[in-house]
């Protein structure tokens, strides 16, 4: 077990620029998970900590010891591929046996500690079958028992679970949790599923073209956003961003929104300038509140026990798709989540409100979050 | 509802019916151009013929061309010959295959031009292919010569096709540079289907380049491998050409195979029943050979 210590990495492929910058501290024991749109770098980092790709520039240390010019196999970690990449040819116990044979570990041995990785898992029925009479539930915890059997400092997971179904994603997304609480060893994970963040880490790391956009627990992340980025990717339904500018037409700053001037926490000298606006689907409620507004809804869908209420957007409050991060969302729709919904809900004209004190608020050019 | 004697050919219980109707010409045709001979062939290794024609009438049933073939010191030289080039040739086909498969494997500048040198030899017909090697083994004027007495191996030249030892060698030169390209392409497709976390795994798992070769590569290559291998066997195995140029079976018979052997007597002795029986031999064996090896195969992946 330890720590890692990411100092500086760069990563380009010729003129392509692919990780700018990465710093990360990752502290013994700890789960770490990198989230990011597909094509961010999130594997080419891995694969940098792994030894497999080499870093254009920085330095990177493992429990205390500098391994950036240190062969995979030399630094002590196990990872977990997409694809699992389980040898065809050797049966599961050989294929989870690997790393320690190479490793010229004495078979009595390798016998013991695979037999007892394969009791934690759940494969001990299994062993002497081919990885291809397995289902894919079943190839996944060989996979993450070939990791474990080497007792290594760190694991490093690639998408472990995005090969499987939505259902058994949920599962083995608790499974692999609890089998950190378990063994305490240092982990990355990587994904590209908010979600998956969200309930599995200590930490996020949350990256976009290759560049970290906020380090935070998952708790923060949801809650102080460090930029529209990050605001629209984590939650869902996302974030919505709502364009317009201060006025001082009151006592205090305030945005016009929906035809209402809403007042917002900001000191005057922000006048005249253009904010964004977010606002979480669940922090609209049903009926009168602090700020209420009176909308001809959409679209309604129920999913039973909530339901979400689309709207349209005044033309002066949408903000271009450009900016909320690509969100494939369209922006001249906000959507409103109502948890426990009353019947009232459904066709025609409906009062919706919000409470200001939730709305985030960010810079219309820079995007960064105001405080 | 119709229910007459309509050929409705998309109903599931008769969806196999179009397939053997789509496959009926193809059987006919195979049926003429090999099952036909093969059966006039073995017919005819069964009589005493001389020169074999269609319309003679058939000569009795006789035994006498197989006790020939099983008593003459000639056919057990041939089918030991034959053995050996098969042995031989196959093995330095199948490392210099695999190595060179290997090596244009990796990314560097020009793997496109070296792949295609690699390749080059498979397009070279057979004959320009053994004219290009014997003028290289010419005892007078030939570059082999020259080069091991440049290099002290030799002292005076030596005459490459007089010699049994040297010709059977010269022969397996050329079969091994015609017949490793083969190989060569076979393994790099098979290479090029071994995904690339499966070497990704391995390195972090500790395993060296030669541990990877043997746990990763090899046993990855083994469908591909096994089929190879019997293709260029049988290649090695009924090849004429190479051998009939460069040698035509000597000197002293030192590079008669079992196809040199069935030519000679058929066209050479006009001994076409002799001959007919040879050619059966050489395909009964062909047939267990192949047969033993895919049994063999390993039943990964
Ligand atoms: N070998 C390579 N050569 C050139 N570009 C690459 C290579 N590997 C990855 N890339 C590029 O690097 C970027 C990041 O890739 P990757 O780390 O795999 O993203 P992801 O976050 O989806 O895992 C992508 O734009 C990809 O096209
Ligand atoms: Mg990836």
């Amino acid at each position: 077990m330890a720590g890692i210590h990411i100092e500086n990495v760069t990563k380009s492929y010729g003129q392509l620029s692919v990780l700018k910058n990465f710093s990360l501290e990752v502290s013994d024991g700890e789960f770490v998970v990198f989230v990011g749109p597909s094509g961010c770098g999130k594997s080419t980092m891995l694969k940098i900590l792994a030894g497999l790709e080499e870093a254009s520039s920085g330095t990177i240390r493992i429990g205390g010891r500098d391994v950036t010019d240190l062969a995979p196999g030399d630094r002590d970690i196990a990872m977990v591929f997409q694809n699992y990449a389980l040898y065809p040819h050797l049966t599961v116990r050989k294929n989870m046996g690997f790393g320690l044979k190479m490793r010229g570990t004495d078979p009595t041995e390798i016998d013991k500690r695979v037999t007892e990785a394969a009791k934690i898992l759940g494969v001990d029925h299994l062993l002497d079958r081919r990885p291809k009479a397995l289902s894919g539930g079943q190839r996944q915890r060989v996979a993450l028992g070939r990791a474990i059997v080497r007792e290594p400092q760190a694991f490093l997971m690639d998408e472990p679970l995005s090969n499987l179904d939505a259902k058994l994603r949920v599962h083995t997304r608790a499974e692999i949790s609890a089998l950190h609480k378990r063994l305490g060893v240092t982990t990355i994970y990587v994904t590209h599923d908010q979600i998956e963040a969200m309930t599995m880490a200590d930490r996020i790391v949350i990256m976009k073209d290759g560049a970290i956009q906020q380090i935070a627990d998952p708790d923060t992340m949801f809650k102080k956003p460090a930029n529209l980025f990050v605001a629209g990717f984590i939650g869902s339904p996302g974030m919505n961003f709502l364009r317009a500018t201060v006025n001082t037409n009151g006592p205090s700053p305030a945005a016009r929104i929906f035809g209402y001037d809403v007042p917002l926490r900001i000191p005057q000298s922000f006048a005249g300038r253009e904010v964004i606006l977010g606002l979480r689907p669940e922090h609209i409620a049903a009926g009168p509140g602090a700020v209420t507004f009176d909308v001809m809804p959409r679209l309604v869908e129920s999913l039973g026990s909530e339901k979400y209420v689309y709207v349209d957007v005044p033309v002066e409050n949408r903000v271009e798709a450009a900016r909320t991060g690509g969100d494939e969302r369209r922006a001249d729709t906000i959507i409103a989540r109502l948890i426990n919904p009353d019947e009232r809900v459904t066709e025609g004209p409906i009062k919706l409100s919000f409470d200001p004190a939730r709305l985030h608020l960010f810079d219309a050019t820079t995007q960064a979050s105001i405080e | 509802m119709k229910s007459g004697f309509g050929l409705d050919l998309a109903r599931p219980s008769r969806r196999h019916w179009l397939g053997y109707l789509l496959l009926a010409p193809a059987v006919l045709l195979i049926g003429l151009i090999i099952i036909y001979p093969l059966i006039v062939s073995v017919d005819i290794s069964f009589q005493n013929v001389n020169i074999a024609r269609l319309d003679q009438p058939r000569r009795p049933f006789t035994t006498a061309n197989y006790e020939r073939l099983f008593s003459s010191p000639d056919f057990w030289n041939a089918s030991w010959i034959t053995l050996k080039l098969v042995v031989i040739v196959s093995l330095f086909c199948f490392l210099l295959g695999l190595g060179t498969a290997l090596l244009v494997n990796n990314k560097f500048k020009g793997q496109a031009f070296a792949r295609l040198l690699v390749a080059l030899p498979w397009a070279v017909p057979e004959v320009i292919a053994v004219v290009i090697f014997a003028w290289m083994f010419d005892s007078s004027f030939g570059l082999m010569n020259w080069v091991f007495i440049k290099l002290g191996f030799i002292d005076t030249t030596v005459n490459w096709f007089s010699s049994p030892v040297a010709a059977f060698a010269v022969v397996c030169v050329t079969m091994i540079w015609k017949g490793y390209p083969f190989v060569s392409i076979m393994m790099l497709a098979g290479l090029q289907s071994i995904p690339d976390d499966f070497y990704n795994a391995a390195r972090v798992d500790g395993a060296n380049a030669w541990q990877r070769l043997v746990n990763i590569t090899i046993p990855s290559l083994m469908p591909v491998l096994g089929v190879t291998l019997i293709l260029v066997m049988l290649w090695v195995f009924r090849d004429f050409s190479i051998i009939y140029v460069m040698t035509g079976g000597g000197p002293l018979k030192a590079t008669q195979t079992l196809s040199i052997m069935t030519y000679e007597q058929a066209f050479g002795f006009f001994k076409m029943g002799y001959a007919s029986a040879i050619g059966v031999v050489t395909l009964i064996v062909c047939v267990i050979a192949s047969r033993l090896m895919i049994g063999r195969a390993p039943d990964n992946i």
